[in-house]
């Protein structure tokens, strides 16, 4: 009996596995070994071997540092609006006493459009002339160049990607808000709880684990911003929209450096990795004190 | 131990099947058309089946399948690219990787440098003088590297410096002749008097922009090379002294006084000269048909492309284009340069003109088409080229040449910062991807 079903459970997982094999596993090793050489597209035959030269050589290079301190901006603008936007927007949803679905679908179609759309659709609302610097216009402010300025193109890029990814991870807020037992708010109603202590005490403890989950993708996604820059700004102006994924791609595709963009990417994996669990190290000490306090009180 | 015998068959299974994806020997009667007696050549091109240059291509094919009947075989693969050249690229650098170019293949005319010295492409089989003098020297410049000619193109192209007409003439503008194009000095002056009058109509004298990509060194660097300026040494493994010289700072400088004084807006905006609100606008030769179609109500101009201060009548005007070349993989060169010239040639160039209205390449052809005698733009644009025109730089390391001096005119004509430290740092940059070539 066994024995079957091992190889019934082969049988079907076998396929993926080769599948796996060849088309993730092997290119992540080819990746961690061409990231030691200078492997050039156009001519993979002069390749040599270089031990950690790449990786002495990305972090002396302006751009590289540049586009990762970018990055990083990025990240630190997108995943609070993000993960507060989302949980704001389905706490107002989950409280509506109208048009519920109404809201719901509103607020998500951004996610099922595609970035390129996105983009291009946002592009016309930051024009010289477009809906935005119209609206500004009315209100007695001057035209913005938005994405077209060095210090404005990062913010607003970030804004319109938060616009466009928030639906998401409003949906997964709203099912945990949904799952919540009515007995802990009817309680706290009781002992005249204020919504502020209802929100601190009961929403957010509960939804604690899904806000771990929303954060963490909500970063790494961010991290891996390219789409948006690619298609509005082209990483200006002044490269002051250029994010690492991007400087991979160029190096790689554009430039045919391989060699070098395999280590950008190398270092790129290990520093996400690394992050994520820092968060998780971070965000699950807390969950562990919840649990405590929660044994506590009973 | 049966489990692992069961997971080693199913491994072999799939390489196998995925090893039988490789490319086979194509013999006579596998493809529809290919005879006994024939030679097989494979060529891949840059485009989609679909669209008019795909069945241009596709056309020039089969006429050259009659024509060389009995001779030669040749299969067109269509191999689609994003605008950045990916997907099409990529498909090339695999092959050079893993084996199976095809004997002909289509390379961008500034790639054409990188192909060459890394031994994706070889030279063409001797042409002789009558057959290299069908082409517009741009064409023969662009395909040669290190004094051998690699490659042909169908198309040509070029930038035209085009004007309202209404707007100019209401303004009292003289247009010069041909051959006798504004200075810089002259033009900073036209537009100095236009800003005014365009101001008065929520307008900028210039629709200018320089845009991520391909078309910010295609349209501006004609004003380095007209200021007796280069981007590269002759050989294109030399930067520095060439890409920073003195000249070409007085160009990017030269920008950042038209972006100062207001003679064009910081930030793109849509359809300025469409709609009639900038009086001049460089843009590529397409503009052309788009205005004749799209925006009837502007009557088109074409002014000569401003030059430096300087200028004793040099060649500077954009030009170049995709274009065929023989891949280092064929083994038969001699048919790879008959399809290459096929591909090239005028009744190609004819075609891809009425298709797709993309400029020939060849006297000829530009001779056989009625609106370059009868349309003044149209005439304008085609003197200008084959007087004037000259190949972007020719380096192997072209595309970071390219995005450097986009950069350049990002970082000190729009965001004003000091142009001769911008381009050091250039230098500095292409310096890094020259190594490769330049070590030996």
């Amino acid at each position: 009996m066994r024995k079957k079903n091992s190889i019934m459970g082969m049988a079907f997982f076998g396929p993926a596995l080769v599948l796996l094999t060849l088309f993730l596993f092997l290119p992540m090793l080819l990746t961690l070994g061409f990231s030691f050489t200078d492997y050039f597209a156009l001519n993979p035959e002069l390749t040599h071997f270089k031990g950690l030269e790449n990786y002495v050589n990305i972090f002396k290079d302006e751009l590289f540092v540049r586009s990762f301190f970018n990055t990083v901006k990025f990240v630190l603008i997108i995943v609070p609006l993000q993960c507060g936007g989302a949980l704001l927007l389905a706490m107002a949803i989950n409280h509506a006493a109208h048009c519920k679905k109404y809201f719901k679908v509103a607020f998500f179609v951004p996610v099922v459009m595609s970035l390129a759309v996105v983009s291009t659709l946002w592009m016309q609302i930051y024009s010289p002339e477009g809906i935005l610097n119209t609206l500004l216009g009315n209100l007695g402010i001057s035209a913005q160049p938005f994405i077209h300025s060095a210090s404005q193109a990062l913010p607003s890029i970030a804004i319109m990607s938060v616009w466009q990814g928030v639906g998401y991870q409003m949906i997964i807020f709203l099912g945990g808000l949904q799952n919540i037992s009515p007995a802990l708010y009817e309680a706290a109603e009781m002992d005249h709880a204020s919504s502020w202590k209802k929100f601190k005490d009961i929403t957010l403890p509960e939804l604690k684990p899904l806000c771990v989950f929303v954060f963490i993708t909500v970063t790494i996604g961010a991290f891996r911003m390219l789409v948006q820059p690619m298609v509005m700004t082209g990483g200006g102006p002044d490269h002051s929209t250029y994010t690492i994924v991007y400087d991979i791609y160029e190096t790689g595709t554009v430039n045919w450096e391989m060699g070098l963009a395999s280590t950008m990417a190398i270092v790129f994996t290990i520093f996400v990795v690394v992050l994520t669990i820092i968060q998780n190290l971070l965000t699950k000490e807390k969950e562990g004190n919840h649990a405590d306090k929660k044994a506590k009180a009973h | 131990m049966k489990k692992r015998l069961l997971c080693l068959t199913t491994l072999f299974l799939l390489l196998g099947s995925l090893a039988g994806c490789q490319k086979k020997e194509i013999r006579p009667g596998d493809v529809e058309g290919f005879d006994q007696g024939e030679a097989y050549l494979s060529i891949w091109v840059h485009s989609i089946e679909d669209t008019e240059e795909g069945q241009a291509y596709k056309e020039s094919v089969e006429s050259f399948n009659e024509a060389y009947d009995g001779q030669y075989f040749a299969d067109i693969e269509f191999i689609p690219r994003n605008d950045s050249g990916g997907g099409y690229s990529d498909k090339i650098n695999a092959s050079v990787m893993a084996g199976g170019l095809p004997d002909v293949l289509t390379v961008d005319g500034p790639n054409v440098a990188a192909y060459a010295a890394n031994g994706i492409i070889q030279p063409l089989a001797e042409l002789t003088k009558e057959e290299q003098s069908v082409y517009l020297p741009s064409i023969l410049e662009q395909g040669t590297y290190d004094d051998r000619l690699y490659a042909l193109g169908v198309m040509e192209s070029s930038v035209g410096m085009y004007y309202n007409k209404a707007l100019i003439e209401e303004a009292g503008i003289q247009i010069p002749e041909p051959g006798n194009p504004w200075t810089w000095t002259e033009f900073l002056e036209i537009l100095e008097e236009l800003k005014p009058f365009m101001e008065e109509r929520n307008g900028y004298p210039l629709d200018m922009t320089f845009p991520v990509g391909e078309a910010s060194i295609y349209y501006y660097a004609p004003f380095v090379w007209s200021n007796g300026g280069d981007l590269v040494s002759g050989d294109g493994l030399t930067v520095e002294g060439y890409f920073n010289a003195p000249e070409n700072v007085a160009a990017m400088e030269y920008f950042r006084t038209i972006v100062e004084r207001g003679y064009m807006s910081q930030a793109p905006i849509d359809k300025l000269f469409e709609s009639g609100r900038a009086a001049f606008k460089f843009d590529g030769a397409w503009e052309v048909n788009t205005i004749y179609n799209s925006y009837p109500d502007i009557d088109l101009g074409v002014a000569p492309y401003v030059v430096g201060d300087n200028w004793k009548g040099e060649r500077y005007t954009p030009t170049g284009s995709w274009a065929f070349a023989a891949s280092s993989g064929t083994k038969n060169i001699e048919g790879a340069t008959e399809l290459v010239k096929w591909m090239s040639g005028v009744e190609s160039g004819i075609r891809i003109w009425e298709m797709s209205k993309t400029f020939p390449s060849t006297y000829e052809a530009f001779a056989n088409i009625e609106v370059f005698q009868t349309d003044e733009n149209y005439k304008a644009l085609y003197d200008q080229l084959s007087s004037y025109g000259h190949p972007r730089p020719k380096t192997p390391v072209y595309p970071q040449v390219s995005t450097s001096f986009q950069e350049v005119l990002e970082s000190a004509a729009l965001g004003g910062k000091d142009a001769q430290a911008e381009m050091d740092k250039s230098v500095e940059r292409i310096n890094a991807k020259l190594e490769r070539y330049t070590r030996k």
